[in-house]
């Protein structure tokens, strides 16, 4: 891609304390994502995929390495500016779909923009649209528990376009959803990704995620395979 | 959507866990409730009491008497006080002036001689004033003519005299002879104080004023004000018309004069602060619990609005208002619970034995205070917050990642 990257990062490295030891998650990943990006980081449990998530999605911070956000170090972002910035230009997609059981379907979309001041009004119109897009339209007043798992990541991804992201970090969003209803949710997100324009960075082990993807990232052991982004 | 709305709903989410805690800060709140209505009463009594027990509210007497003993019988006491009574009762803001002659003497009835502690008064005045009349329960009180005099019922026991019966009464005058005078018993006053009881005698103040040999002279001047509120402004006013008039006197406020009031006013806020104090702490601890295992249940939780862009300060500051709400909410059921306790003992008629240094008891009564009401609210929703502060703090400040991860 010749387009100039969203996010940027260069000699990411992470380790986590183990008993004793220190876990080398990452290391030294440089990547990058740029705006309509469809990206899929692959790899085996313990590749360090959720770690590179975590990192690019501003909720950890790398050992050591740097990583840009359009012209900006954030390594240089207070804790509140890392706090608006995944508020104002990240949506978050969780495996286990991580809604707010006392907050209905349409609530729970709307939620990112309340932590906006956003006007009730809007607020109520946005959520409104965006479940309409991901095929809930009418399931605006259900509260999750009543949503099957599909639906839920539905829920989910229509909150992560809440505030019109730039870049939406989908962390094994398939994962606890049948064959079908992860199909679905696929297409969704690509559907949103081609309609919208918004990049989306995936991890998975899953091979229809790969199949989808516009590009892939191998990871293993911490690092990216030579020859696979 | 609002934060309160969330906040009411995050309390609803465990409710069996919601209503234990708010039954411990109900019960909190009763308490704080009905003891300060008690203690209000209690005060009300006290204060109604010194008042109408004689010092009235404003007190007027030689500057020294508020000081010093008196060496000599009326050796401090005010003279001309005709013309002094005369200025007070043309204030519009006096309601009633009491005349007071007060001497110690001997009361000797059929061989029995007994000391006195006396109290010469304007019967009416004091009819109207002073609560000592309504506690005669025995004949009648004291008339402005004839040689009567009312005793109370620990004297009349000493003396073992009744209505009717004569008393010789003998003092030492204001010029240091001695003078004695023979009355009748007119009535027994019921008196609370055992020591007052054994030693009260009072007459009339023309009476006592001729066995003291002290005509036109008054030991002290207790005044009624028709506003209670205002004393020590309607305490200014009055010394200056009395200034104006040639008089100096000395003036204090029953406040001032009402030491025993005083220390039992002290004594019990001491008392209820102190209890006001474990009862927080209880509350505190007990409802720390609950909301530490409510902030570790919602750890993930925690983690998914961190990571959606809340900051740890709203984070934080969610659970402080879950924590408040409570608080207000328990309280509103705290009070409920007070008012009918409250009303279920105010028309139990519930005695209490006597306090000490007391011959009666008194039937428990309990004031509703909305002051005390709103303050007890107030403690509640803080208590609950700042129970809520701590966990919340911290768990805002966890690694989102870890938060995530929590199962």
């Amino acid at each position: 891609m010749n387009a100039t990257p969203l996010l940027s990062g260069r000699g990411l490295t992470k380790e986590y304390p183990m008993g004793a030891e220190r876990v080398h998650a990452l290391r030294g990943v440089d990547i990058d994502v740029y705006p309509g990006d469809f990206l899929a980081l692959r790899g085996p449990s313990g590749s360090g995929k959720t770690t590179l998530i975590n990192l690019l999605g501003l909720l950890d911070v790398p050992d050591q390495g740097l990583l840009r956000l359009e012209d900006r170090d954030t390594a240089t972002l207070s804790e509140n500016e890392r706090a608006d910035t995944r508020r104002d230009r990240f949506g978050f997609v969780f495996q286990s779909f991580n809604l707010i059981p006392v907050l209905t379907a349409a609530e729970n979309v709307a939620y990112p923009m309340l932590l906006k001041a956003s006007p009730p009004a809007a607020m109520q119109a946005r959520a409104g649209e965006l479940l309409a897009a991901v095929g809930l339209a009418g399931k605006e007043h259900v509260r999750p528990d009543l949503l099957s798992g599909g639906q839920r990541q539905r829920v989910a991804i229509a909150r992560a376009l809440a505030n019109h992201p730039v870049i939406i970090f989908a962390d094994e969003p398939t994962a606890s959803l049948d064959s079908h209803t992860a199909d679905t949710i696929l297409d969704l997100m690509r559907q949103l990704n081609q309609e919208r324009g918004v990049a989306f960075v995936l991890s998975t082990h899953d091979p229809r995620v790969v199949e989808r993807a516009a590009r892939v990232i191998a990871l293993h052991d911490g690092a990216i395979e030579p020859g696979a982004a | 959507m609002n934060r309160l709305t969330i906040a009411w709903r995050n309390i609803m989410r465990n409710h069996r866990r919601s209503l234990l805690t708010g039954g411990i800060v109900a019960f909190g709140f009763a308490s704080f409730a009905l003891a300060g209505g008690f203690m209000a009463q209690s005060f009300d009594g006290l204060r109604n009491n010194a008042i109408r027990g004689g010092l009235g509210h404003v007190q007027f007497a030689d500057a020294r008497a508020f000081d010093q003993s008196e060496e000599s019988t009326l050796q401090f006491g005010i003279g001309h006080t005709g013309k002094v009574m005369a200025v007070l009762r043309a204030n519009p803001a006096v309601d009633v002036v009491m005349p007071r002659v007060e001497f110690y003497g001997l009361v000797s009835a059929g061989g029995r001689s007994v000391p006195f502690a006396g109290i010469g008064v304007d019967p009416e005045a004091e009819a109207r004033g002073s609560n000592i009349p309504k506690s005669v329960h025995q004949g009648q009180w004291l008339e402005s003519k004839g040689r009567s005099v009312v005793i109370g019922g620990g004297l009349a026991k000493a003396l073992k005299v009744g209505l009717g019966s004569n008393l010789t009464l003998l003092a030492t005058t204001s010029d240091g002879t001695l003078n004695a005078i023979d009355v009748t018993v007119r009535g027994i006053a019921d008196l609370s104080i055992k020591e007052l009881s054994e030693r009260y005698l009072a007459l009339p103040l023309s009476i006592a004023q001729d066995l003291l040999s002290a005509p036109d002279t008054v030991s002290r001047i207790s005044v009624m004000l028709k506003e209670p509120a205002n004393e020590p402004g309607a305490a200014t006013q009055l010394v200056e018309e009395l200034k104006r008039a040639g008089v100096a006197l000395g003036v204090k406020i029953w406040r001032e004069l009402a030491v025993f009031y005083l220390q039992v006013r002290m004594l019990y806020l001491a008392i209820f602060g102190f209890m006001g104090a474990v009862l927080l702490v209880v509350v505190f601890l007990s409802t720390a619990n609950a909301t530490l295992m409510s902030v570790s249940e919602r750890t993930r939780e925690i983690g998914t609005l961190r990571a959606l862009g809340a900051r740890q300060r709203r984070i934080t500051s969610s659970f402080i208002l879950e924590g408040a709400l409570l608080g207000l909410a328990s309280s509103l059921a705290g009070a409920v619970l007070s008012l009918l306790i409250t009303f279920a003992i105010n028309i139990s008629n519930i005695e209490m034995p006597p306090p000490p240094g007391s011959v009666k008891g008194f039937i428990v009564s309990v004031q509703i205070m909305p002051s005390v009401y709103l303050g007890a609210a107030t403690a509640m929703m803080i208590t609950l917050a700042l129970a809520s502060f701590f966990p919340a703090r911290r768990a805002a400040r966890a690694s989102i990642v870890e938060s995530l991860a929590h199962v």
